[in-house]
């Protein structure tokens, strides 16, 4: 029988590949920093309420709009330029029974995509797709237009590449992905569907953490240029409701570690590190018992609405409204607000509420 | 693999140039192996992926008549999907065992394993062990008659699979996952890492490792069947293959059968290169049809072409001297037949087991005598909760699929073992109706359970609890600390007529070790 090659040479390039990839991994170890530098964008409510071109309702709050909420306390990730150079505003609210128009809306009155996303920039989506058990009318997964139109629009204002991805809690990714009927829709907008690997998450100095200081986060979604985050608004058993924050504990590999230290704390304490640089609320059916799986159309309301904001508390802030709940309510976001991470104040920011 | 060469063994006469025909047909033959070698695994590899096609990953199953024959038998049903045997059995009727030299993914790997090649003289042409395998047929008949596939795990199919599904793929998965970890760890490798994990993580590997039990048996089994090699070349398929058996009895009446013609100059060549050692240079090269399988080699690698394969009589083949005779196989039927009815009588504990949770429908059927102990069903699971059960008392569930809700739970969205299964022992019920089916029933551990012993909220029991109108609900309650301070806590209550059983409470539950809520076999029964 003839060999491609001998047993001695092939030891031998196996040995030399082997050292060649430690010796890197070596020479990275030495190099990179632990945590990395996420927020970009600049928490900024508009001083003042400025009517939007489109056919809007401005609702300017009565008070003077507050200073922004104080600038990354010890700990929190800095954030990033460029600051809207006109006044926008803060918070955008869209109504409208299509889904992607809608959602074209709330991110136009917030300046557009291309506030956020720059061209070459690599996006990672984060929507809600916890499990593989029934479709988007449902409300227990993102809506698929929603997701699909944020990958769209990322595209056109230049992004080099768009991943859409969650770890869902149960049945396997591309079911999940199927079921939610957002790998579809994703795919056919020109986003990529990604396998969450259990391989690639990363030890995160926690430095502002209160209930925890270092945790496992999934490496990509610390790496992308632009993390956009698109919840669903919908019920959950310990904390009432799961939205924008709550959804961000899709990309942490223990997640049973958090329930086990304070599920709301823990929250908090992730949302210092890993900063979206927006937050799409997708409210269009929102679920309103028997959350987060749900399973019974009885318990969804259809809403027609999403919310987006870059402030993430400031989001989920007003989602929590739709539920006929305040702030306080939701224990995460209030805490968050304490801990600096954004407004939960909707009387003291500029909100652009828009019918279609 | 190609048939081994001519030159260089003493004594062997060189072929004539002239004489020498083309055999295009044996030297497909390596192919044809391969082939059928890769399907398989790539079926096995394949069985979640699938999707609803997933009926077809059991192909195998669907050609092996053993399967079919004790399926239908044990079970007491006809089994229409296993008809396809019909296939394998015309096959053999026409060419004899050509399935183990062609077909059989195990054949294959036994004929690239390297084999002794002067074997001791017990194991020439008519060694007497060949009758072991028509014992072992008749032991896994009785059995199957008495109502239990337990030695079904000694079909070659189901060994393959086996093998393949617990051990062969799960050491795959970690040699995956060791790339898949260096890859992540170095920036310039991630790009590639991405789309293989993409490609094979959920696919044809899980998500998360899956773990096996017996996992260690198995591929002691496997591995001690290819280390027989060591004393004569396809062991398992001359002396132990109840499948060979049962394909040596039909191949008896074989049309096609080898013959050797009066040009044979008597070198023994061919008598040294059979696989199954069946040429009997003592008896002008004779083989026994039930013994040969055709693989043609005897025929391609004749110096004088004295060899051929033709359409002869149906005529049933002679006896041989290793035929099991009529009390043997009697002695054996009735062995088997006690055997099982002493299983029978003595108690069976592990049915009384609370813990036994089955698939879903696999409670209402018997699964001892339906399961063929391939083990698909585990391998299709994508929690990896179903085990293979290690019955303490009694051996007639070995092997039959047990779920484990701590190592998996049964995924709502999920009915891949019943749409896998060959036999319907776990009966293919369509998904809206197989989430209703009541596998077990969850009870709260309250001395264990964070909420209850510790008056701190948890509640991720309730979160994962996929029932639309959730079996588990939060009682918002007061309740005293061991300091005595009251405290408001949301108790978790299972409500116990909409709980089906799906472990997934048990599987996601935070307290360490042992669950605080576990799941419990709805009803006692047998036993």
């Amino acid at each position: 029988m003839k060999y491609i090659t001998s047993r001695r040479k092939f030891i031998r390039s196996v040995a030399c590949a082997g050292l060649g990839l430690a010796g890197t991994a070596l020479l990275q170890a030495c190099g990179a920093p632990a945590t990395p530098v996420l927020n970009r964008i600049t928490l900024e409510p508009s001083p003042t309420a400025i009517p939007s071109a489109a056919p809007t309702r401005t609702h300017t709050p009565g008070a003077p709009a507050a200073p922004p909420p104080s600038p990354s306390p010890m700990g929190i990730s800095p954030t990033r330029a460029p600051a809207p150079s006109t006044a926008l505003p803060y918070l955008a609210v869209v109504r409208g029974a299509s889904a992607e128009e809608i959602t074209r809306q709330a991110v136009h009155a917030l300046g557009g995509m291309g506030r956020f996303v720059k061209a070459g920039d690599e996006v990672i989506i984060k929507p809600n797709i916890c499990n593989a058990y029934h479709g988007p009318e449902y409300a227990s997964t993102t809506n698929p237009e929603v997701v699909a139109t944020l990958v769209k629009m990322c595209l056109e204002a230049g992004a080099r590449r768009v991943r859409v991805m969650d770890f869902p809690f149960a049945g396997t990714p591309q079911k999940a992905y199927e079921t939610s009927r957002i790998g579809p829709a994703v795919q056919a907008a020109g986003g990529q569907m990604e396998v969450m690997s259990k391989a690639n998450y990363r030890q995160v100095d926690i430095p502002a953490g209160q209930a925890i200081k270092r945790w496992s986060i999934y490496g990509d979604a610390l790496d992308a240029d632009v993390l956009i985050n698109v919840p669903i608004a919908k019920d959950h058993g310990s904390t009432r409701l799961t939205l924008g924050m709550k959804n961000l504990m899709g990309l942490v590999l223990d997640r049973a570690g958090f329930h086990a230290r304070g599920l709301h704390q823990c929250i908090v304490d992730l949302n210092t590190v890993l900063r979206p640089h927006l937050t799409v609320v997708d409210a269009t059916r929102i679920l309103v018992a028997n959350g987060p799986t749900g399973g019974n159309l009885d318990d969804v309301r259809v809403m027609n609405t999403v919310i987006a904001s870059p402030d993430i508390v400031a989001a989920d802030a007003y989602a929590a409204t739709l539920f006929g709940l305040t702030p306080a309510d939701v224990a995460y976001t209030s805490m968050g607000a304490e801990r600096g991470l954004g407004t939960a104040d909707l009387t003291r920011i500029a909100i652009s509420e828009i019918e279609l | 693999m190609t048939p081994r060469p001519v030159q260089g063994r003493s004594g062997t006469p060189q072929p004539s140039a002239g004489r020498r025909r083309a055999q295009p047909l044996s030297h497909l033959r390596p192919y044809v192996q391969a082939g059928s070698l890769i399907l398989f695994i790539v079926l096995v590899a394949l069985a979640w992926t699938l999707g609803d096609r997933r009926s077809w990953a059991n192909l195998f199953f669907r050609l092996d008549p053993l399967a079919g024959a004790m399926g239908m038998l044990a079970g007491r049903r006809f089994l229409p999907a296993l008809l396809l045997s019909l296939l394998t059995i015309g096959l053999t009727w026409m060419v004899g065992r050509a399935w183990c030299a062609w077909i059989c993914p195990l054949g294959t790997l036994l004929d690239w394993t390297p084999a002794r090649q002067q074997p001791s003289a017990a194991f020439g042409p008519e060694s007497p062990w060949r009758r072991a395998k028509y014992i072992l047929l008749i032991a896994v008949a009785g059995s199957a008659i008495a109502g239990s596939l337990t030695l079904m795990l000694l079909d070659p199919i189901v060994l393959m699979t086996q093998t393949v599904g617990r051990v062969f793929l799960p050491l795959l998965e970690q040699v995956f996952s060791l790339l898949e970890r260096a890859g992540f760890a170095i920036s310039w490798t991630r790009p590639l890492v991405s789309p293989a994990v993409n490609l094979l993580r959920g696919t044809i590997f899980p998500l998360e490792r899956h773990f096996y039990g017996g996992a260690v048996l198995t591929g002691l089994l496997f591995a001690g069947i290819l280390a027989l090699n060591a004393l004569v070349p396809r062991f398992w398929c001359r002396h132990l293959c109840p499948l060979g058996a049962l394909l040596g009895l039909l191949s008896r009446a074989a049309w096609v059968r080898r013959r050797v013609d009066a040009s044979c100059i008597d070198c023994g060549h061919c008598a040294r290169l059979c696989p199954t050692g069946t040429i009997d240079a003592g008896r002008v090269y004779a083989s026994d049809p039930a013994e040969c399988t055709t693989c043609l080699i005897c025929q391609a690698e004749c110096p004088v072409s004295a060899v051929s394969f033709t359409w002869g009589s149906i005529r049933p083949a002679p006896a041989q001297s290793y035929d099991p005779t009529r009390r043997q196989a009697l002695v054996t039927l009735g062995v088997s037949l006690i055997g099982m009815g002493l299983f029978r009588s003595s108690p069976n504990t592990d049915l009384r087991d609370p813990h036994r949770i089955l698939p879903p429908g696999g409670r209402e059927n018997d699964l001892a005598s339906k399961c063929i102990r391939c083990g698909l069903c585990l391998k299709v699971c994508p929690t990896g909760g179903l085990q293979p059960a290690f019955p303490r008392t009694n051996g007639q569930d070995l092997w039959t699929p047990v779920l484990v809700p701590r190592m998996g739970y049964c995924d709502y969205s999920c009915h891949a073992c019943g749409q896998i299964c060959p036999t319907g022992a776990i009966p293919d019920i369509p998904l809206d109706i197989k989430r209703t089916v009541i596998i077990g029933k969850a009870y709260i551990d309250t001395s264990r359970c964070i909420p209850w012993s510790e008056g701190r909220d948890c509640i991720v029991c309730e979160e994962m609890c996929p029932v639309p109108d959730k079996a588990i609900k939060l009682q918002e309650t007061q309740v005293m600390t061991a300091a005595g301070q009251p405290v408001m806590v949301k108790l978790p209550h299972v409500e116990r007529e909409r709980c089906i059983g799906c472990g997934i409470c048990e599987y996601q539950c935070p307290v360490a070790g042992e669950a605080a809520i576990r799941v419990y076999s709805p009803v006692v029964e047998r036993g």
